[in-house]
């Protein structure tokens, strides 16, 4: 994977469109389908929401780091924060609430593993929590 | 960052209008809600959500229209959209919102099928 970026947000709600908009700018120079470019807008707008509040817990004194790679198939967004990490058994997994309609809250992981083609979550001990997503060309 | 939104209101006989221009997201996902609790709104047996094609919906702006759907369903009200990116469509389908929202590819569907 070559680096092609590297964005530094302010853990502000909103933040993530500059990530976004950075993140289109480069899909339409690799090539990405329109609707792929659409999955990619959700699916790093949720990682950074994720990150500014469940990561960073709106700390203001703390950042979102953005980095983008890609290789000549691939283009791989990897989201990082200053929090303690996640504990993948304690995502909400149920969609539906005891009344039907979808659970209010809890979409952010649900959409981003539904939109791009590989994701996961690393903490190191000692380091940043980072949230990394792979989409395919072709995918 | 600001509220990025633009929120109106009208009607069409019994069919209260909520048009939303821009993005829906936590912040202001609290401008349509208090579009909605409008009495005129609010106490109205259809709702037509109207979505500008361009807009971004993030998950907290599900969240506000999970409340409206929520609240809509207690008072027996159909809520209907249209205008949503086939995008947003997608998503609206992938989280289950289209269950207690129905969204139509025009005004015209959405209308007639209330």
């Amino acid at each position: 994977m070559e680096q092609l970026s590297e964005l530094q947000l302010p853990n502000i709600l909103g933040a993530e469109k500059l990530a976004i908009k950075k993140a289109v700018s480069i899909a339409r120079k690799m090539g990405f389908r329109k609707d792929r470019i659409e999955d990619l807008k959700t699916a790093l707008a949720e990682a950074c929401i994720n990150a500014i509040e469940h990561g960073n817990k709106f700390a203001e004194n703390t950042k979102v780091g953005v980095t983008f790679a890609s290789n000549d198939t691939s283009l791989q967004v990897v989201v990082h924060d200053e929090g303690e990490g996640v504990d993948p058994g304690k995502i909400p997994t149920e969609r539906t609430a005891e009344d039907g309609l979808p659970r209010r809250r809890g979409y952010g992981v649900f959409l981003i593993s539904n939109l791009v083609n590989e994701f996961s979550f690393e903490k190191k001990p000692g380091q940043r929590n980072e949230v990394k997503m792979l989409m395919h060309l072709n995918g | 960052m600001g509220k990025d939104i633009q929120v109106s209101t009208s009607h069409r006989n019994d069919i209260a209008v909520i048009s939303i221009k821009g993005d829906v997201t936590a912040v202001t996902g609290e401008v349509i809600g208090s579009a909605y609790q409008n009495n005129n709104v609010t106490n109205a047996p259809k709702i037509l959500l109207q979505f500008d094609k361009d807009c971004y919906i993030n998950s907290g702006g599900l969240a506000s229209l999970i409340d409206i759907a929520s609240e809509g369903r207690k008072k027996a009200q159909k809520i209907h959209a249209y205008g949503l990116s086939d995008h947003f469509q997608k998503i609206f389908h992938m989280v289950g919102l289209t269950r207690c929202i129905p969204v139509f590819p025009t005004e015209e569907a959405a209308m007639e099928n209330f």
